[in-house]
This record gives structure tokens, sequence and C-alpha cells, in this order.
């Protein structure tokens, strides 16, 4: 009672000061982000917002595919995929029934695996016999499953954008709702959290390999992105795709998937946002009354291989029937590093907008590429990460001359400071881009969440303009010597395939 | 474009996270709860009783000025920022015959291009310190203008969009430039299956229409810095474009500040003829040969129109058939039912007067035709007296329950009130639109179904290793190969 007469208190002393300040600035937005854990360890974050009737709904869970086991890659994915095929009351007609199926079918598809692995030394009757048993069992099972229940909940009931993202880092389950339905989602998402059914496995395993088809084996910049990666670390997971390798991906077991399955079930590595048309005081109690019972799981987490310091410079190509495109990348220290700061900085100061530094060289004055754009912070926040350059030449220049050029321009950086103009006009942009992100609950949603579970508290953002405001041309010269080096260095390009 | 069910993302790069930065100025810390919960069993999650959700849509107003510009404006003062938009009526079907490209170019050259006060330099170096972005966008039927400042800066930036809009410059050197990027994107698109094949559905869709009509190499060699004039002068007037303000900004200030900046814009006076409607066409099979392991599969036909008092029935019926998600029944039998593809469905663009309606998956090569008759099959089913009420309820109820996100924010609303007007629909389209929803009958999506679902009028494209298709177990015709223009 004493604490509900807390909460109370608190929102009527944060609405009195919004109120005063409201119409100043939308900054004080984060004044009223409430936060709050659970006993067993989950932590929630609540924004108020009553533009509309409607609230963005974030879970993520501190998992992700640098959590896979070497050989297993693609099983963060592939169960991200499975979380959508229902549980022990969602999407059954008869769960002890399908359970006795589901177990056949899980014993027959790894024995078919098995036998597949053998490759030139399998048995081609074997894998004929399974095969057929599988489909058999699969049809079978078919007459118990009621097919996308999860889906058909939540869009039935409004609900819009539901969807789960698998990252190197974080997996993430969104949806927005009417804001009277929020308890459709607790139970929901409660219920896969506790009692989830990883039904017709082998033919999502299927659309895992389509998606892979689609997003990396016809698509240049996939396939480009794939092999920088692999390139740029020999032995941290940021190597391997966030879909997996094929030849894994065809061999994932439903075991590989339950192991990722079990991380998930840490309510401490798992953050809940909820923004929009609440009241924060219920909205916490009905997600306390579905979220309470995941039990405390106190599991340590698997230690990740840190990525040794590269020292030479490493070059990959790719063949493809595609025009050319490269990709540069330099390693360096990750948030909350105050070189990352400057690493934002000078990424905006490189390629944001037309009177950028590479953009205006490259594009405009020089004519020689069709785009330049750097990023920080590739391919994850919670590792060390890179920052990047990827570019795409105009005909008929070549990635060669590309490269020669944009080296340049990164050897200039270690010589001239940056000019206060182009400083100012960098901090102009990210606090622009961070004014606009205030402007959605779903990028709200998103955001509070991302930076809580990943760097275990959402205020860490509180002083990002307060710290990026501080960032000089200095900095930026001494990240440049310390960072952009040859023996830093990885570059990937494309070229077209030769018929 | 249209829109594909993504269920994950494979290239997570912090740098979309980085513009989602969020300040935070917590008053109180790590702020418990715990109150204890005895467990229960779970509800049926279709039996949860939920409370009626109370709103009111907020209405943006509509002003006219004199000189004829239509004004939508929705105050909202959270942030300080202020949204312009702006639609105007002209689009790339208007393109003059042979020299495809135009339309695009003008709109491109336009931000670009400098103004009569202004060098395109100086210009840049304006919009990029004031971290204020301006894009124009020509589509098919309409060109858009998106534009967002801050509220301080309201001054310099309607400014510059004003003399962008009524002056711009179209030096020779940026024309230039952006005709060569132009080429290197024609280049480029080659490399994209999906965009290549939707282009190339949209050139079958729209044959022997100026809707059908791309740029390419040819067309954009003959095009020339005049040809851009002429065409910013024909189409960009007061009488051809409507706006809106929405954000940190009074109507009263609104109204003055467009009054100030755009009050002195004269109407041009000249007609323009609008392109004649997309006729029916007869069907076909076409192919597209590029060496990839998976083949995008569209195809499509003519359908009901916005205006056409089909069309709601006809939204239901294409939200059962396809673009209701997961449930809807190419995306189970693609997708769920024989894991055939990651992104499966159905798409229906409603215009005023006439409306496209076509379907699409991305699938292995071997599997090409399986998934075009897996397709095919279902669009044939529907025909049939096939669609069930338990679907019918699911889409009414998905659609109408949904209805409320299309009021998110003044930006949208004011926006979507603009559409309407374009698109010359009823005002009271938005009003209604749940009700007459809600009031479709099971007999009318059958015969909707059965009226406009028609093969004879259904082109088929797959782009793909045509090498390695196989043969279709039902026949779909002789295929045409379709050498893409460069």
């Amino acid at each position: 009672m004493l604490k509900n007469n807390r909460i109370y208190n608190f929102f009527l002393a944060t609405a009195f000061i919004f109120s005063l300040t409201a119409n100043c600035f939308g900054f004080d937005l984060g004044e009223k982000v409430v936060k709050a854990k659970l006993k067993n360890g989950l932590t929630v974050l609540m924004l108020e917002r009553h533009i509309s009737p409607t609230v963005a709904l974030y879970i993520r869970h501190l998992v992700g595919a640098v959590d896979e086991t070497k050989g297993e890659s693609g099983a963060a994915h592939l169960l991200e995929h499975m979380m959508f095929k229902g549980t022990t009351t969602i999407g059954t007609k008869n769960y002890p029934a399908e359970k006795i199926l589901l177990a056949n079918i899980e014993q027959t598809g790894v024995a078919l695996d098995k036998e597949k692995r053998k490759a030139q030394k399998a048995d081609p009757v074997t894998i004929q016999n399974l095969t057929s048993q599988l489909k058999k069992l699969q049809i079978q099972h078919k007459q118990y499953i009621i097919a996308n229940e999860i889906d058909r909940l939540y869009t039935e009931n409004g609900g819009l954008d539901m969807n789960a993202s698998t990252g190197q880092d974080v997996t993430t389950y969104n949806v927005s709702l009417p804001a009277n339905k929020i308890e459709l989602w607790a139970r929901i998402e409660t219920d896969r959290l506790l009692n989830p059914v990883f039904r017709e496995f082998y033919t999502e395993r299927d659309v895992v390999m389509e998606e892979r088809r689609q997003r990396v084996e016809a698509d240049p910049d996939g396939k480009l992105y794939e092999q920088f990666l692999n390139s740029a670390y020999k032995v941290h997971p940021y190597g391997r795709p966030i879909l997996g390798w094929t030849q894994d991906i065809v061999n994932l077991s439903p075991d590989a998937v339950k192991k990722i399955f079990a991380e998930y079930r840490a309510p401490e590595s798992i953050v809940i946002a909820v923004v929009g048309d609440i009241n924060p005081p219920k909205t916490l109690k009905l997600i306390e009354k579905y979220f309470a019972r995941i039990p405390a799981n106190n599991k340590k987490k698997n230690v990740v291989p840190a990525e040794p310091p590269q020292t030479d410079e490493r070059k990959v190509e790719v063949l493809f029937d595609a025009n050319p495109m490269m990709i540069i990348g330099y390693h360096k220290p990750t948030a909350p590093a105050y070189d990352d700061y400057v690493f934002d900085v000078l990424e905006t100061i490189l390629t944001k907008g037309r009177t950028s530094r590479m953009y205006n060289l490259l594009v405009t004055e020089m004519q020689i590429a069709e785009s330049v754009s750097a990023s920080n912070g590739i391919p994850g926040t919670r590792y060390p990460n890179l920052f990047t350059i990827s570019a795409k030449p105009r005909h008929p220049y070549t990635n060669a001359e590309l490269e020669v050029i944009i080296l340049k321009e990164i050897e200039k950086l270690k010589t001239e400071p940056v000019s206060d103009a182009e400083l100012t006009k960098a901090k102009n942009q990210l606090k622009m881009e961070y004014i606009q992100s205030l402007d959605s609950n779903t990028e709200l949603a998103s955001t509070l969440s991302y930076y809580e579970v990943l760097l275990g508290d959402f205020r860490y953002f509180s002083n990002y303009l307060t710290t990026i405001e501080k960032v000089t041309g200095a900095d930026i010269q001494r990240a440049a010597r310390l960072y952009l080096n040859s023996k830093n260095r990885t570059i990937a390009v494309l070229n077209k395939k030769k018929d | 474009m249209i829109l594909i069910k993504m269920n994950s993302k494979i290239i997570k790069t912090s740098i979309s996270y980085i513009t989602f930065l969020f300040i935070v100025l917590l008053l109180t810390v790590g702020f418990f709860a715990t109150i204890a919960s005895a467990e229960f069993p779970l509800p049926s999650p279709d039996k949860i009783g939920y409370p009626p959700l109370h709103f009111n849509l907020p209405e943006a107003q509509r002003i006219v000025l004199e000189n004829g510009i239509v004004l939508y404006i929705l105050e909202d003062h959270e942030l300080p920022l202020i949204s312009f938009n702006a639609l105007i009526k002209t689009g790339s079907m208007y393109d003059p015959e042979g020299k495809e490209g135009v339309a695009q170019l003008t709109a491109y050259v336009m931000r670009t291009g400098g103004t009569t006060k202004l060098s395109s330099t100086e210009i840049d170096d304006r919009f990029d310190f004031l971290a204020a972005s301006l894009s124009i966008s020509m589509a098919m039927e309409s060109a858009s203008v998106d534009f967002s400042f801050l509220s301080k800066d309201v001054d310099q930036s309607l400014e510059l969009l004003a003399q962008i809009l009524i002056q711009p410059a179209f030096e020779q050197n940026k024309f230039i430039l952006a005709r060569e990027l132009e080429i290197e994107d024609l280049r480029r698109l080659k490399d994209d299956p999906q965009r290549l094949a939707f282009r190339e559905f949209n050139r079958l869709i729209y044959r022997n229409n100026s809707r059908g009509r791309f740029a390419s190499m040819k067309s954009l060699s003959k095009i020339e810095r005049d040809d851009l004039i002429i065409f910013h002068k024909q189409f960009f007037s007061p009488d051809k474009i409507m706006f809106s303000v929405t954000g940190d900004i009074t109507k009263e200030q609104a109204v003055n500040k467009i009054h100030q900046y755009f009050g002195k814009w004269e109407t041009n006076g000249l007609v323009t003829k609008t392109p004649d409607l997309p006729q029916k066409i007869n069907d076909g099979l076409y192919f597209i040969n590029k060496e990839i392991p998976q083949s995008t599969i569209i195809c499509g036909e003519l359908s009901v129109s916005k205006n056409n008092p089909d069309f709601y029935a006809f939204t239901l019926l294409d939200f059962i058939i396809g673009s209701g998600g997961f449930p809807s029944l190419i995306f189970s039998a693609v997708r769920n039912n024989e894991g055939l593809a990651y992104s499966a469905g159905s798409f229906y663009r409603a215009k005023p007067d006439y409306g496209i309606f076509g379907a699409y998956a991305f699938t292995k090569t071997q599997s090409s035709f399986k998934t075009l008759s897996l397709i095919n099959t279902v669009l044939k089913k529907a025909k049939s007296n096939t669609i069930t009420n338990k679907e019918i309820n699911w889409a009414k109820k998905s659609i109408n329950n949904g209805f409320i996100f299309s009021f998110l924010e003044p930006r949208q609303i004011a926006l979507q009130q603009m559409k309407l007007e374009y698109d010359q629909l009823p005002l009271d389209y938005l009003l209604s639109y749940r009700d007459k929803i809600e009031n479709v009958k099971a007999s009318d999506i059958n015969r909707v179904a059965a009226q406009y679902l028609d093969e004879n009028n259904r082109v088929y494209l797959i782009l793909g290793d045509t090498k390695r298709f196989g043969q279709p177990s039902i026949s779909f015709g002789k295929p045409v190969v379709i050498n893409p223009a460069d």
C-alpha cells in the first residue's frame, strides 16, 4: 500500500514540474520516465504520452547472435522465428497429443540431419526413408496446429508493427496496440517466455534459408557486409553473420535453439519499455501481475572471447554480378567510452548532409562516387566495434581509385584539425536527430529499452548531448591518429564477376 | 513501394540507434515495484475483458490563401519542431515522351541546383547548418515535399523553401551531376532483384500508358536543363499545390508565415491534361534472366478503384488473401506451410479512379513454379465462394481496431486530410471508413472476388535464373523473356 502511495506522489510531483516546462522544451519528457525493477530482476521503463490512445511495447533480451556456440550460428535468429509458433495454450487444438508428435518429429529430424552430414558417405535410402517419415509426421501434426495465432491475436486487436529482430547483442520483440489492450500483450508475452512450443521447426528452418538467400546470396550489399565483418573479426563472434552461415543453418537442431532460449528466461537480462497513453502505476501493476511469474535465474553469462588487437591490414574481395562497392573499417572502443562520442561527431562531419566532407568531395566535387556513408558502431554495441566508411564508385571509376581518395581524406584528419564551423554544424545535426527521435512512441520505447538493456541504465543518455558538446577538433585529431591506421584497418571490396 | 513483412533485421547497425538518442533527467532512481502477486491461471487470450478506448480525433484546420494555396494546420507544442509537407499535382506520368526522367530530375535539382538568390553551395550550407532536412520527391502520380526544422528557425527555413519552390535556378553543373547520378542509379538498379522486378512489373501492368514509362540511359541522355525549367514552370504553381504545417507553431503564425513567404506566388494558369487511365491488358508470363539463387515472383492485375463502392469489400479481400500478415492465405500457404519464402503476400494500391492488385514471393530458383502455382491456387480458390466468416471477422476486426494508428501524430493527421483532398475523396471518407468496413457482407466479398480477380488480365513475372526454373506443373503459357533496357 505504502509503495503504491509513493508511486502516486511521484506522479503528482512530475506532473507539476512538467506543466511548468512543457511548453518550452521537449527535453523535459525525460523527467517522466519511470523505471522499476520487479522482484525477479526484470526492468520496466514507462513513459506517458497522451498524443494518441495507443501504446508502444518493447521487450529486449540481452541475448543475441554473439551468445551462440561456434558451429551453431543462426540459432538466436531461428529461435526468434520459433517464438511466433505459439505456446501450450496458444496455437493448439490438443497439446498433449501434439507433444508426442513433436518429440517424434524432433527425433526424426535430428536423425535425418545426422545422416545428411555424412555427405558422400550418407546412405540415400536412409535419407529417403527419414525424409518421407518426417513429411508424414509433419502432415499428421498439422491437424493439431492453429497456425499463426500470436499474429492473429495481435492484429485482430488492432496491433501494429508486430515484429521481432535479432541483433548481435540483443533480441527484441515489439508491438504497438490500442492503449486499452496492454493486458493482451502481457498475457501473450509471459506465456511465450514460460511455455513456448517450437512447432514447425524444420519448415521454419527452410524459411530462414530463404531469408538468407534474400538478404545475402541475392544481395550484393548483404554479401559484402558479411565478408567484411568476417575479415574484421577473427576471434570475436561479431565476425559471424546474425543469420548464420549456410552450413550451420541447415544443421541447426532444436537443442541449439533451446540453449539460447534458456538465456531468454533470465528476467535479469530483460528490459520492457512501455510508451504511450498509459497510467504508469496501473501499467506496472499489470506487468507485475504477469511477468513476476518468470522465475529469477541468476545464471552467469557466458564469456565471449575478446578480439585480439589487429596487427596488419586485412583485405578481402568478393566477386558478384553487380557494380563495385566497398567498406573500410577500423576497430575502436564502444560506448560509453569517450572516444565513441568522438566517432559519432566524426561520422557526422564526414558524411552527414550534402556539405559533409566526404560527400562533398567524392560525390559533388570529384564526381567519382555514387554515394559514401560513414557509420560508427558496426556491428554492435556490447563489445568493441568498428568505425566504417562504405562507398560506391561512379562508373567508370573503380574501388581502387576511390580507396586512394578516402584514405587520403582520413590522413588529413590526423594532420589538420577540423574547423569550428564543421564542429558546430555536426553538433547541430546530432541535436536535431535527437529531438526528432522524441517524436514517436515506438522510437522512444525502442531507444529507452535499447540503452537500458545494453548499458544497464537508460540515463547514460541524459548526458549524451552534453558529452557531444565537449568534443573538440583536437579530440578528433587524436582519435584519428590512434585508431584510423592501416594496421587497424580492414578493406572489403565487391567487384563485378567476369564471365 | 510494397510493404513486405519482415520478421527480423539482419544488419543492425548502431547508426540507427544513435539517431534515437534520448536525454533523461530522472528524478528518482531505481524505483521499486514489488507488489506480491499470487499465481493465477493465464486467461484465454480471446476472453480478456478490456476497458473501453476513449479518444477524440484531432482535426487539422483547412485554410485557403488568396492565391489558391490550400493549407492544413495542426498545432502540437510537445517538441520545438515544425513539420512542413506539401503535395503537388504532378508526377513522372507527365514526363515528356522520350524524355522519361525529367520529373524526377526536376525535383532533385530544385533542391540541389541553387535559386535565383542563392547559389547551390550557399543553400546547402544553410540547410546543413540549420540541420534542417528538406526532401522533394517525385512519385508516379504526385510529388511531395517533406521538411522538418526547429521552430526557432521558422523564418530562415521557410525563406529557403520558398526560394526553392518558386525560383529554383537549376544550375547547369548541378543538373549535369544529377543526370549522371541518375544514370549510375539505373546501372545499379539491375543489382537489386526486387527493385528491378517491381519496375518491370509496373512497366507491364501500365503498358501503353504514360505511367508505364521509366527513365533509361537513352531518355536521360536527351534531357537538357531547359526541360527541367519547363517542367517546373508547368507544375509548381499555387493552384496545384497543398501545404500542411504542423508542430510548434500557432495557427495564426502559420497562416501569417505562409502568407509572408508564399502569398505573392502567382498561379501560372496552365491547364494540364491528366493522362488516360490504365487499360486492361492481356495476361502473360514474363521472365527476366539473372543468375541468382532466388527468384522474385510478382503477379498482378488492374483492379477496384477507391471511388468504387466495392473498394471496402476488396480491401478486406486483399487483407485475407495476403496483406494481413502471417494468417493471410498466401503467407500461410507459401511461408508457413511450405517454407518456400521469407517474404510473401499481396498488395492493393487503390487510386481514386483505378486500382492495382497483386501478389509476390521470393523463393529459391527450384521452387519458382511451385510458388507461383501456390499463389495462383489461392487466388483461384478465393474466387469460388471460399472466404469464410471467420476470415472475414478477423480481417474486419484487424482493420477497424488498428484504424486508430492512422492518427498517431499531428503531422500524419494533417497529411492524411490533405491526401484526401488531393485524391478528391468524400470528406467523410475517414469518419465513415470503419462503418463501411464493418458493413461489408460475406456475400459482397465473395462477389468482388469472383468479379475482379481475373486470371485473363493478370501479368506473371519471374526474375531469376531462368535456365533452372524447371517445368511448371500447370501451364502458364509460353513465357516472354524480357531484357530490361538500360
